[in-house]
């Protein structure tokens, strides 16, 4: 009860939504790149050819090996490289799962300029994730 | 007493040696004369992670955030092109933002409504920040990373923090905004009540750091606490903590522009978020241990000298 003294419904929601899919995917970013480094699944490129490419720019590695980017790997499910990136897409997607979450919680308060606040910003995280800023793949 | 001194004298050391090393020119670390491959791919994976570790500790110690000091000291000293070195560095910050955010936001440190409206249109730069800093020349991202990093030295060696502003009348905006909170503070063992003012123009700095962030790969507290605290006049602890989340969405942002321009390598980025992240705990458990004054100094010290070699990296020297 004294928690919702310093932080409202909504910010209690957010926050557990927070722990629970962040530490998901703290679980996942490890056990992706474990299974690519241990090679417990086969992958396009290995990391030792990976190594071999570091050193260019993204634009030139992506001309050299394949190794995923973007969303191009969704249909290569199976490989130890695509486990370990979709961890970290995994990752950079948990803001936009809270910021979903809270959402109906703001329009059941009956809080417009929040509402409309979140859908903006889910809209323009939605939009980058879909590769709309920077020519997708 | 002595253990402490003992402890300081030892963070003292490395990062002497950490900044002297900086110094060096890039060539004595092969850094500019890459592959082909002369030392195995894993030996740089357990490298990577051992120097984020020792990042995590030292960050920590010295309230800097771990993503300002990744990207200029990682390009420093591994094969990695700076793309990445950048996309990882906006990871490193995302993940420590990530897991951080649940405990400060349950106990009202930090407050979603004040992260929220700052963080629209500072997460739009972000991702403008980033497109820009990924379509520059390699010579330009140096030397704007160089003088970037030598101002947010500056700054941190001259911003004083105010604990507890006094704001006289909130304005317009954060009315409208219900921009205000109210947090128990452990130190003063009361609740304490806050509001802020200057929204127009807090939210104008945010654009500018936003674009930072993007471009460079940095995590932003260095820039959204000082905004957050001396222009907006929230409390210190307030600041910080709704800092971490507004960073949580900027680099959410600007790592999804990364993500599709193909500047995440899950090699360099997995252990680098791993070991900063067990660094920050281990820092934070040495936090009471050292003098953090003196390593805060050093790690401003370190932080201009990577700043400095970014800078003449980008001259061709």
């Amino acid at each position: 009860m004294k928690q919702e003294l310093h932080a409202n419904r909504v910010q209690l929601s957010y926050a557990t939504v927070l722990f629970w899919t962040s530490t998901l995917g703290i679980i996942f970013i490890i056990a992706g790149y474990l299974t690519y480094v241990l090679q417990l699944l086969p992958s396009a490129v290995s990391p030792a050819e990976v190594a071999l490419h570091w050193h260019l720019r993204a634009a030139e590695l992506h001309k050299v090996v394949a190794v995923p980017s973007g969303w191009d790997w969704l249909t290569q499910l199976g490989r130890g490289d695509v486990i370990s990136y979709a961890s970290i897409v995994y990752l950079s997607s948990v803001t936009m799962f809270c910021l979903a979450v809270i959402i109906p919680a703001f329009v059941k308060e009956k809080d417009f300029i929040y509402t409309v606040l979140t859908l903006l910003q889910v809209t323009v995280l939605l939009f980058v994730a879909a590769g709309a800023f920077s020519g997708g793949h | 007493m002595d253990h402490r001194i003992y402890r300081t004298f030892g963070s003292i050391s490395f990062l002497t040696v950490f900044t002297l090393l900086l110094l060096l020119p890039a060539a004595a670390f092969g850094v500019q004369t890459p592959p082909p491959v002369q030392t195995e791919w894993w030996v740089w994976e357990i490298a990577l992670f051992v120097f984020s570790f020792f990042l995590g500790i030292i960050a920590v110690i010295a309230g800097v955030g771990g993503g300002v000091l990744f990207v200029p000291i990682v390009s420093s000293f591994f094969p990695f092109h700076i793309d990445f070195v950048r996309g990882a560095g906006l990871l490193v910050a995302l993940s420590g933002a990530l897991s951080a955010g649940s405990p400060l936001l349950k106990k009202g440190l930090a407050n979603l409504k004040l992260a929220l409206s700052m963080a629209l249109i500072a997460s739009i730069s972000s991702i403008a920040g980033a497109m820009v800093g990924l379509a520059m020349p390699e010579n330009v991202v140096q030397l704007s990373l160089g003088a970037t990093i030598l101002g947010i030295s500056v700054i941190m060696l001259l911003s004083k923090n105010s604990a507890y502003p006094e704001i006289s009348e909130p304005d317009t905006l954060s009315k409208i905004l219900h921009i205000y909170g109210i947090y128990y503070d452990e130190q003063l063992k009361k609740d304490v009540s806050w509001q802020i003012h200057r929204t127009p123009v807090g939210i104008l700095l945010f654009i500018v750091i936003g674009f930072m962030a993007g471009m460079f790969g940095l995590g932003a507290g260095w820039a959204n606490v000082p905004v957050f605290n001396l222009v907006l006049g929230a409390p210190l602890r307030v600041s910080v903590a709704t800092s971490i989340f507004v960073l949580s969405i900027n680099d959410t942002a600007a790592a999804w522009v990364y993500l599709h321009k193909g500047a995440v390598l899950p090699l360099i980025a997995v252990p680098s978020i791993a070991g900063m992240m067990i660094g920050t705990k281990i820092g934070a458990r040495l936090l009471t241990k050292v003098h953090t004054r003196v390593v805060r100094k050093l790690v401003i010290t370190l932080l201009a000298a990577a700043g400095l070699r970014a800078l003449l990296k980008g001259f061709g020297i």
